[in-house]
């Protein structure tokens, strides 16, 4: 007992305690959470059933009945369409804005963190404030592009099939692109400027030095943020909520949001879970790239 | 050599740049201030012609914002306190060894810290309703919103450790400190900026949760400040001034913390994503 106590004060237990601890909450509720997740996916649940472990298992009958119903292949279609517009829009207009304030101009670094106030605020805020910039006939962006002669009449953001996912994703890119610039702001700074310097001496133009420095220096910065704006926009659920719920009639469905829809809406967790497995796998895959490309930088 | 003529230029460029970019929280706080038939004004009205600063008063007496407020704090700071006793610990160990379980650890961390919300609502609540922790919603949210955010803040706060330097504990050892001791009195308050910082991310993320306390509090009175939110927004709305000063009492104290800390926020932030 004493050897114990004083491993855990002075040796090795002291660390594996350290470590343990926080492990076994994380298994406990993300974990098993996960493998439950996959389990109830093979499961008949109702809420008959919810408060019990033991439910009959239906083999593959909630994935077969998810793909044989219509909106399944639109809602994920909506899904890709939203995921890649939102990584685009927020990477070209966050690199855009990093090399801009990358000029190294007195005060560029504060106001580049001022940038990231929209990555701090709540995302129901977020949502709320584009819900009331896309609204149809009082929203400020309609006026805005009536003005300069974009449009010729409003576009009903939030009602319109056509638009609905669309307002959503320049929300999200709003919401996304200062993350974007702080992280390409980090890989720029990393650049010796002496390359530059070289490059310049041997009459290379700016977008010469750009193509044949710039880009290849930042491949693995780039790799990581892309693989982390796919794990981000796929978290993105708040946007929904305050902005289209999902409507009007899916068109604006997304498989985050719908998995919670058919579980807390519809009260089909065995559905909604069989949701979720599809896309965790998705994010799964997406953060062994993320974890691949940030790891062997530390290792050196 | 300096420019300064060019210099000025690009920090007017940038200006422009900010404003564009900052704008819909400036529409924020301008729909907050105008009266209601004056949100509807066409065309709108860049600058609040007779500011209602009363408003602010009646949303938070009408929508009851004291009550949702204190929840979200409630579930913050149990969510951070939680996090920080956990995660300190862990993190310091995953920054002071490179082995192999380390880096499995480490891996394990950066799978759970992927995992969205809203796809793990599900398995979580019925869970939760099974273990009959449904009973006490705050504290099954709070639960909830720990275990989501704690890989993040190792993540950061490993990196905080990584910066201190080894040597400083085993002089400390030398002289006699036991482990624990080296511990409390020397690593920790050396990264003691990355702690804070990091658990202040988690606290503002914490303090904006949505998808975990809509779907497990149903009661009203035990609900978060996004709940309030979501439900001041009907499908019909049209008491925007009124949701924006909802909106701008939620968020404000929120930026005012960034703002002031801006500079430890982002190196924490960047040094721990990258790495």
């Amino acid at each position: 007992m004493k050897g114990i106590l004083s491993s855990i004060v002075d040796g090795k237990g002291f660390d594996i305690a350290l470590v343990a601890l926080p492990l076994t909450f994380l298994v406990t509720l993300s974990g098993l959470p996960l493998i439950y997740n996959v389990l109830m996916s093979f499961q008949q649940v109702d809420l008959f059933s919810l408060g019990t472990f033991w439910r009959p298992f239906v083999g593959l009958k909630n994935y077969a009945e998810l793909f044989a119903q219509p909106e399944t292949w639109p809602i994920f279609a909506n899904t890709a369409i939203f995921v890649v517009s939102s990584i685009v829009g927020q990477f070209l207009i966050g690199f855009g804005l990093a090399l801009f304030f990358w000029t190294n101009f007195p005060g560029a670094s504060w106001l580049r963190g001022l940038f990231l106030v929209s990555w701090v605020m709540p995302g129901l805020v977020v949502g709320a404030i584009w819900n009331w910039i896309l609204s149809g006939d009082f929203g400020v962006l309609n006026f805005l592009l009536r003005e300069s002669g974009l449009t010729n009449g409003n576009i009903f953001w939030r009602s319109d099939p056509n638009y609905s996912l669309w307002g959503v994703i320049v929300a999200n890119i709003w919401f996304g692109t200062s993350f974007n610039m702080i992280l390409l702001s980090v890989g720029l700074s990393a650049i010796p400027s002496d390359l530059y310097e070289a490059a310049e001496l041997d009459g290379a133009n700016a977008w010469q030095r750009f193509r044949t420095i710039t880009l290849p220096m930042m491949r693995s910065s780039i790799g990581a943020l892309m693989a982390l704006g796919l794990i981000f926009t796929l978290q993105q659920f708040d946007l929904f909520a305050a902005i289209t719920n999902g409507g009007p009639n899916n068109s604006s469905n997304v498989a985050q949001y719908w998995a919670w829809e058919l579980s807390f809406r519809q009260y089909d967790f065995a559905k909604g879970a069989t949701v979720s497995v599809i896309m965790i796998v998705f994010v799964i895959l997406a953060s062994i790239v993320y974890v691949r490309s940030t790891r062997h930088e530390v290792r050196r | 050599m300096r420019h300064p003529f060019r210099e000025k230029l690009m920090l007017a460029v940038a200006l422009v740049f900010t404003a564009i970019y900052l704008f819909p929280l400036y529409w924020m706080y301008v729909t907050a201030l105008k009266s209601g038939s004056a949100i509807f004004a066409s065309p709108p009205a860049f600058w609040p012609a007779d500011p209602q600063w009363h408003i602010y008063a009646e949303v938070w007496q009408s929508r009851n914002m004291g009550r949702y407020i204190w929840n979200s704090l409630v579930i913050a700071f149990g969510a951070v306190a939680m996090i920080s006793v956990l995660g300190v610990g862990c993190a310091y160990v995953l920054a002071r060894y490179r082995n192999g379980w380390v880096d499995v650890t480490l891996f394990l961390i950066l799978m759970l810290q992927v995992l969205p919300a809203s796809l793990m609502i599900t398995p979580i609540f019925v869970g939760f309703s099974q273990t009959g922790l449904l009973e006490y919603p705050r504290l099954a949210v709070t639960l909830a919103i720990a275990a989501k955010s704690m890989p993040f803040f190792v993540v950061l706060v490993r990196t905080a450790f990584l910066s201190v330097p080894q040597e400083l504990e085993e002089a400390g050892l030398v002289d006699g400190d036991s482990r624990v001791g080296a511990f409390f009195r020397i690593a920790l308050p050396l990264a003691r900026n990355g702690i804070v910082v990091s658990a202040l991310l988690i606290f503002m993320q914490a303090f904006g949760e949505f998808v975990y306390s809509r779907s497990i509090i149903q009661r009203a009175e035990l609900q978060p400040a996004s709940i309030g939110l979501n439900s001041f927004m009907g499908p019909n709305t049209n008491e925007w001034n009124g949701i924006m000063a909802y909106a701008t009492i939620y968020v404000t104290p929120i930026l005012v913390a960034f703002v002031l800390l801006q500079r430890g926020i982002i190196s924490g932030l960047t040094s721990g994503a990258l790495r």
